[in-house]
Order: structure tokens, then C-alpha cells, then sequence
């Protein structure tokens, strides 16, 4: 068993047209035994930007805890929001720093751009950025997810076809993983806004 | 060989590139003759089949490069740029002697982490033609000829018997291509083509023969 | 004989003096450079408690370029080819990531390994590269390059595990290096790097001649890309090629072939209605909408201070 399924997740975040989503399962687990099924693994990072945490429970806590540091000390210094681009690079730097005594987490970053174009991009516990422009995925049933993602995924989804798509693509994954499920939170990020919805799952 | 002496000196790291070699160089009436195959590996691949692994450490001094790749071209780096210095601080040619020493302390005093055996050879005004052999732990021996390498094991025999003194350079080029290609046709971690370099009072001449050239037999 | 902890970063062990060494050289915290040991001691507990437990397989692994990379010199400029496929374990990661990397504007670099490795530690070379010629005013050299580089691996002892294929063009004409992990480089007119190195290299090997053609070379070099694409598995996807030119000026072909393009393919594809989510189809149990903050106006006015 690798650490990074000590506790079990499931994160997707996906591309649409003008909004970007990012979702969650709810478990956390001490392997086998399930022991919350409201933990948060997504947390907000700015108006337009998310970022979702799969791995080591106290290292999502702990990174959470660091990442809105180094946003505050950025928004002090800066007088402004971070761009997502950006955000990625600081998470790449700070997991870098770590190379050779990483947290044990493998982020994923969403959000908008300025001009509202999505941005998703992903990581490897010491900070190897993956950039694409579809979905990236992340947790303890990724094989899971890329199958769902590769068929179900299309170019330009709206925020409500998006929504629909990433639940379904969360949901059907998670049935076949026993580390994660529990139901799970979908957030769809819009130039609007941030729309947050819970979505009802197996409770198994 | 007990446990603490096996342990002295470190083995190759995974997937480190080697120069599994055939190195000498030999003193001459006049000055030195260094040669060396052109092979590099790493476990059963060959890396580069057209390496040199005699590498200019002043305008008359050079050396041969045996072990770890890395840890032989960082000692080499480090040599040549104190030799650069310390030559124009005493504002004439390095000794040969000195440049021995330079790679001896750095092999020395880093024993416990370098995987380095190399030969240093060339020409000065004091001692003329001159080979030192710095092998794995650190020890420097002057020498009127040395081999080394893993392909050196195999010609021992061969040179003890085919060297003479006062050779006259064809003799001593003659000597160090006999020995080489032999050396090469017996270690599969020897191969490709021999280089060789030529120092003396007069300067520095390299000179290389194709692997299809090989003086091998007798 | 440096001890070797039994612990690791990354499913790696580091020596004990390597580890004091970069402990010394750095702060332990945020901003001060270097690498940071903080969890070290922590994660040799969690792979110690691991290995007690019976769990075979210790600690994660982190994302490698299953690679091949290569490049070549023809007339006065070099050519760079990489695939594009970045895999964690036998999962492909990334199907298009970029492995040539810019290190000055007429020197690139293509990267193998460790893939947080090869991006970092080509894009420090390069923040240096760039400090130096502002204080130099004159443009970098490859040799200048494969020296920082080399160094910093050297340092680092192999566990920075970076291959690398450095070219580029300066005042002294092209070159190319090779640079292997431990610190050491070789310079040669064509060179391969990475797991898919052997298939890439029998291409060079039969078709390479002294002088080429920009355009002739970089046939070659797609062609050396391919072999490792479709013989080696941890290479895939499509080929990019970078060519810095004589002058030093350069021509980046992001994609140059994509022989494992399915896009098109696949929009002749109907899909079956189900792949199509019709809205409403999830089951919410709880929904929250949380408006730009730009686009709230606090409505309640501020009071005056009582005196």
C-alpha cells in the first residue's frame, strides 16, 4: 500500500466553455475503515480558483493550511488576486522544495483566467506540473476517473452540462473503488461565480 | 577481505555511467605516451563508443580517466582550474609532480565517496618526461610506465615483459598499441577506437587508430 | 563510506552526509533556497512503519518521463526531437507534455528522468544563465551551460535524477551534450537519452552523416523519435522537435507529428445517447451559490464613530 491511499480520495477537475469544475468524494478513511464522510478535500483559493487536495489526510490539512499562507503573504506583498498560472508555479516551487521530503499529496488546480478561459493543471507529490486543456485527474481511483473522463468528457460544455458530466464521471468511478465515496461535492467554477453542489452517493 | 575494507570504497551508483577502460601511458627517451580506448557504459549499454578519456589538465600535463564518469571529470575540472591558477601565480609551465598531487588530494581526501583511478602524465622543464598512477584509494605512485582500467588486468603479463627503458617514441608508441588493442580485444568493457597523445619538450601531439586498425596477434 | 539512511523522499534514500550538507546550505522554511529536509525525519517513520506492517511497497513514486530524447548536429545549427509522453508507473500522465526546455534564447534542452527534476533543474540553469548575461552583456555559451548543469547534478550526488540532451548554437559554432544524472557529460555530434535511447539511437546509427541539411536532419531526428515512440512503451504520443539555426535563432515545432492523433477520429464516432448526461440526471442533495466578491456590494452603510 502506498501512502497515498492511507486514507482515500477522489478528485476531478474538468474544462468546459467559460467555466471550469472541480469535485470531490467526502471519504476519509484509515484504510479500510471509513472514518468521516464530510471531509473536505477542495478548498477555495480565490474568486475564480480551486484547488483539490488527494492524498495523506494530515498532509491536505497541513498544505491547505500552507497554501493560504503563502496566498495571504501574496495578496499582502501583490494588493491583487493570484492568476491560476501563478498559482500553479508557487504550488510547483513548494512542493519542489520538498523533494527529497515530500508531502504526501498530488494537487490539483482549477479556475479561471482573467479573460475567464479555464485553466486546470496537476501535480506529482514533488511539484511535476501537468498542464492540459480536458481533465486532469487525481486520488486513489484515477484509473477510474481517466476512463470515465476519456469517454464522457466533450469540448465546450456549459456549466450545467459540465456539472452533469463531472458528477456522473465522480459518481461511477468511486463505486468501484473501495478508499473512496461517500458521497461528494461538486463546485463549478463561472465568471459569475461559484456554484457548490453535494451530490448523493452510496453510502457503502 | 573483511567487511571494513569492503566497504572503503564505493561501487558504482545505479544506472552510473562507467568508464570500464583501458588506460596507460608510458615515459619514454624525451617524454610520455598516454593512451586509452574510446568506450563508455553503462551496465551492458554502450554510452558513447567515441569518447576521449584523456583529458588536458595544463598545456603539457594530461590525464587518464578510469572508474566513475562523473566523479573523474569533476576531479579533472577542479585540477585543471587550480593548475591554471597556480601556474600563473609561479609564472612558468606546472610540474607534472604537482598536478599529481592536486588529483592525489582530492582522490585522498574524498576517498570514501569517489570512484576515480587515473593516471597523470606530461612533460616539464624539471623532471622531463613523467606518469603517475593515483589507483582507488588515493595513493600516488610515479611510475616509468602504468596501466589501468578494467581492460588493464589483462595485459599485466604483456607489458611486464614488452617494456623497455629508454624506448624511442616509435618503440614506446609501438609498446602502448600493442598493449591497448589487446587489452581491448579481451574486456568487453574496453572498446572502439585507441587514442593516444604524444608529449614532449616540444608540445603535444594526438593521434587516434580505427577500430578496424588494431595491431592485435603477434 | 556514506552511510545510506534506509528511508527516502520520493522512493528515494539519501545519504547522511549529503542530507547534512544541503541542511547546512539551507534554511528550513519558505523563501531561503535549497532543499528543504523538514519531513524527512517523518517520512522515514511512516516508511519504517510501513515496511513493519507487511505492506509491500513503500513510499509513493514520483512522475517519470519514460522518454526518448534526442538530438543531432548538421550544418552550424543542432537539432532537439522529444516525445511527449509523461507516465507515473504504467499510467500515462500527460499524453502531450513538453520535454524540450528553454534554457537560453539559443540553447534548449531536452529532459529524461525524474520529470519534476528535469523541469526544475533546467529552469534554475536557466534563471542563471540569464542573471549571467545581464552581467555579461554577451550571449551564453552550450559550454557554459553543460558546466552549471553538471555541476549541480554532480552536487546533488544522482539523486537529482536528470538525463539530459543540452544543445545549442553560440560564437563558437553548434553543440551538443549529453548529461547523465551523476554529473557527467559527454559531446558528440548525435545523441539519444531516456528508455526509448537504443531504438532512437539504431536510427541515428544507420542514417546519421557529417553536414546535413536543416531539413534532412530534422527528418532524422522525427524519424529517431518515432523508433522510440512505437518501439519502447514509456515513450508515446508525438514528436517535437526544437532547430537553433547557425545564427543562434531557433524554430520551435511543438507537435511536428502527431501519429497518435485521434481527435478526428473520434468526432466520426456517434456516441451512444448515455455518454450524454441529460441535465438533471444527479441526485443533490444540497446546493450553494457563492457570487464574485467583485460583483457584491455590501449594502449596509457605515456607521459614525460615537464620541
Amino acid at each position: 500500500m502506498s501512502i497515498l491511499e492511507y486514507n482515500g480520495a477522489a478528485i476531478l477537475a474538468m474544462t468546459g466553455k467559460n467555466c471550469v469544475g472541480i469535485c470531490s468524494d467526502s471519504r476519509l478513511g484509515n484504510q479500510a475503515q471509513t472514518v468521516a464522510t464530510d471531509f473536505e478535500k477542495i478548498f477555495k483559493m480565490g474568486d475564480k480558483l480551486m484547488v483539490g487536495l488527494p492524498g495523506l489526510a494530515t498532509d491536505v490539512i497541513t498544505m491547505k493550511e500552507l497554501l493560504t499562507f503563502r496566498l495571504n503573504l501574496y495578496r499582502l506583498r501583490e494588493e491583487r488576486e493570484i492568476k491560476p498560472e501563478t498559482f500553479s508555479a508557487l504550488m510547483s516551487h513548494i512542493l519542489y522544495q520538498k523533494r527529497f521530503g515530500p508531502y504526501f499529496v498530488e494537487p490539483i488546480v482549477a479556475g479561471l483566467k482573467e479573460d475567464n478561459t479555464p485553466f486546470i493543471s496537476a501535480f506529482d507529490l514533488i511539484g511535476a506540473p501537468v498542464v492540459t486543456d480536458d481533465f486532469v485527474v487525481g486520488g486513489t481511483c484515477t484509473n477510474n476517473l481517466y476512463g470515465m473522463c476519456e469517454s464522457f468528457y466533450r469540448p465546450d460544455m456549459d456549466k450545467d452540462e459540465l456539472f452533469e458530466t463531472m458528477a456522473q464521471c465522480l459518481l461511477t468511478s468511486v463505486d468501484r473503488d473501495a478508499l473512496s465515496g461517500w458521497g461528494g461535492v461538486v463546485h463549478i467554477i463561472t465568471p459569475e461565480g461559484i456554484m457548490s453542489k453535494t451530490l448523493k452517493g452510496r453510502q457503502d | 577481505m573483511d567487511i571494513a575494507t569492503q566497504q572503503e570504497y564505493p561501487g558504482l551508483k545505479d544506472g552510473e555511467i562507467s568508464t570500464g577502460t583501458t588506460i596507460m601511458a608510458v615515459q619514454y627517451d624525451g617524454g610520455v605516451i598516454m593512451g586509452a580506448d574510446s568506450r563508455t557504459s553503462t551496465g551492458t549499454y554502450v554510452a558513447n563508443r567515441v569518447s576521449d578519456k584523456i583529458t588536458s589538465l595544463h598545456d603539457h600535463i594530461y590525464a587518464c580517466r578510469s572508474g566513475s564518469a562523473a566523479d573523474t571529470q569533476a576531479i579533472t575540472d577542479y585540477v585543471r582550474y587550480f593548475l591554471a591558477s597556480h601556474s600563473v601565480e609561479l609564472g612558468r609551465l606546472p610540474l607534472v609532480k604537482t598536478a599529481a598531487k592536486m588529483a592525489r588530494g582530492l582522490c585522498y581526501n574524498n576517498k570514501d565517496r569517489l570512484l576515480a583511478g587515473m593516471i597523470i602524465a606530461g612533460w616539464d622543464p624539471v623532471d622531463g618526461g613523467t606518469v603517475y598512477e593515483i589507483p582507488l584509494g588515493g595513493t600516488m605512485m610515479k611510475q616509468k610506465f602504468a596501466i589501468g582500467g578494467s581492460g588493464s588486468t589483462y595485459i599485466y603479463g604483456h607489458v611486464d615483459a614488452a617494456f623497455k627503458e629508454n624506448m624511442t617514441k616509435e618503440e614506446a608508441q609501438q609498446f602502448v598499441r600493442k598493449a591497448i588493442s589487446h587489452a581491448m580485444a579481451r574486456d568487453g568493457s574496453s572498446g572502439g577506437v585507441i587514442r593516444m597523445v604524444v608529449i614532449d619538450k616540444t608540445g603535444v601531439s594526438c593521434e587516434y587508430i580505427p577500430g578496424d586498425q588494431l595491431p592485435f596477434g603477434p | 563510506m556514506s552511510e545510506l539512511s534506509n528511508v527516502a523522499g520520493a522512493g528515494q534514500s539519501v545519504p547522511a552526509d549529503l542530507r547534512e550538507e544541503v541542511l547546512s546550505a539551507s534554511t528550513t522554511n519558505a523563501g531561503g533556497g535549497g532543499f528543504d529536509f523538514e519531513n524527512h525525519h517523518r517520512n522515514a517513520r511512516i516508511a519504517a512503519e510501513l515496511a513493519k506492517s507487511g505492506k509491500e511497497g513503500t513510499l509513493p513514486r514520483a512522475k517519470l518521463t519514460g522518454t526518448t530524447i534526442c538530438g543531432c548536429i548538421y550544418k552550424g545549427g543542432v537539432v532537439l526531437g522529444a516525445d511527449t509522453r509523461a507516465t507515473g508507473g504504467t499510467e500515462v500522465v500527460d499524453k502531450n507534455c513538453e520535454k524540450i526546455h528553454y534554457l537560453a534564447p539559443n540553447i534548449y534542452c531536452c529532459g529524461a528522468g525524474t520529470a519534476a527534476d528535469t523541469e526544475k533543474t533546467t529552469e534554475m540553469i536557466s534563471g542563471q544563465l540569464d542573471l549571467l548575461r545581464l552581467s555579461t552583456g554577451t550571449q551564453s555559451r552550450v559550454v557554459t551551460a553543460c558546466t552549471m548543469l553538471k555541476r549541480m547534478l554532480f552536487r546533488y550526488q544522482g539523486y537529482v535524477s536528470a538525463a539530459l540532451v543540452l544543445g545549442g548554437v553560440d560564437v563558437t559554432g553548434p553543440h551538443l551534450y549529453n548529461i547523465y544524472p551523476h554529473g557527467s557529460s559527454d559531446k558528440l555530434p548525435y545523441l539519444t537519452m531516456g528508455s526509448g535511447s537504443l531504438a532512437a539511437m539504431s536510427v541515428f546509427e544507420t542514417g546519421f552523416k557529417e553536414d546535413m541539411e536543416e531539413a534532412e536532419a530534422v527528418e532524422l531526428v522525427k524519424q529517431a523519435i518515432m523508433a522510440g515512440v512505437f518501439n519502447d512503451l514509456g515513450s508515446g504520443s508525438n514528436v517535437d522537435v526544437t532547430v537553433i539555426r547557425p545564427g543562434g535563432e531557433t524554430a520551435i515545432f511543438r507537435g511536428l507529428e502527431k501519429p497518435n492523433e485521434v481527435s478526428e477520429l473520434r468526432k466520426t464516432v456517434e456516441r451512444p445517447a448515455a455518454i450524454k448526461v441529460p441535465k438533471g440526471a444527479t441526485e443533490i442533495l444540497a446546493s450553494k451559490f457563492q457570487p464574485l466578491s467583485s460583483l457584491v456590494t455590501v449594502e449596509d452603510a457605515p456607521q459614525p464613530m460615537e464620541i
